[in-house]
């Protein structure tokens, strides 16, 4: 039997590793602070991302995303909700 | 007879008893049972009062409690020394046996990281802070009180309704 990843605490196999999406301008991104935009939310967040601004979609828009310390191990699209809660506007002209 | 303050019931078999705290559930009540010697149709009017005392010790710091002392039977190719032998340093040659022995079990090794009650607790009120604190979609579900999962919300979600909270215990 193949360890699990006690790190990432997921049920994936040890052996793959944990899944990302290699980001060609993360560089850039650390260095001029540029966020980047992305659909990956199933990208985990590696040591690597500490500090980068994410663009992360939610199906409609891309909401910001700063990545700390903690957010190690996580998914990018846990940051990016998805739902927004029922709030009734009442119309004036009517 | 209440143990680290928990009451367990006199007419209650021990390893039924025993998952009357918090995070002792029946796996874990039978191998401390196990680990202790203590027999399966015990009740726990009739444990000894050597077995309480190790069974408290045990739930008090279960990770510094030394494993228990095995001494395996001689092989059949041991050839016993000679009677006028010292007995020191055979003993020495035993303890130092007994100290170079790990825990190798996975049992063993599962319950010297036990949690239990207040401990426990904490952790896991941690853990739900840790959600919180960085923001995501889990935290967010346990503050308001709703199903993290992906559990339906329309009807029941009464657990969570109860349950989830930040400040969960």
């Amino acid at each position: 039997m193949r360890p699990t990843l006690s790190l990432l605490k997921s049920g994936r196999s040890a052996w793959k590793g944990p899944f990302f999406v290699a980001f060609p301008n993360l560089k850039d991104a650390l260095q001029n602070n540029v966020p980047i935009h992305t659909r990956a939310r199933s990208c985990t967040i590696l040591p690597n991302f500490v500090g980068i601004r994410f663009m992360v979609y939610n199906g409609k828009e891309y909401l910001p995303v700063i990545v700390t310390q903690d957010m190690v191990g996580h998914k990018l699209g846990e940051f990016s909700h998805t739902k927004k809660r029922f709030i009734y506007k009442q119309t004036k002209n009517k | 007879m209440h143990i680290l303050g928990i009451n367990l019931p006199d007419s209650h078999l021990t390893r039924f008893a025993l998952t009357n705290f918090y995070g002792v559930g029946h796996k874990t009540a039978h191998r401390i049972c196990a680990r202790l010697q203590i027999h399966d149709r015990c009740k726990v009017k009739n444990l000894t009062p050597f077995q309480v005392t190790a069974l408290s010790s045990f739930l008090s710091s279960p990770g510094t409690v030394p494993p228990i002392p095995r001494l395996p039977l001689a092989s059949k190719s041991f050839v016993a020394p000679p009677p006028n032998t010292p007995v020191q340093p055979l003993l020495a040659k035993i303890e130092a046996d007994q100290a170079a022995r790990k825990p190798k079990s996975k049992a063993m090794e599962a319950l010297s990281s036990l949690k239990i009650e207040s401990e426990l607790r904490r952790e896991i009120r941690e853990n739900i802070g840790h959600q919180r604190m960085i923001g995501s979609y889990v935290g967010k579900r346990h503050a308001m009180h709703l199903p993290v999962r992906g559990q339906n919300t329309q009807t029941n979600a009464k657990t969570a309704r109860r349950l989830n909270k930040l400040e969960r215990h």
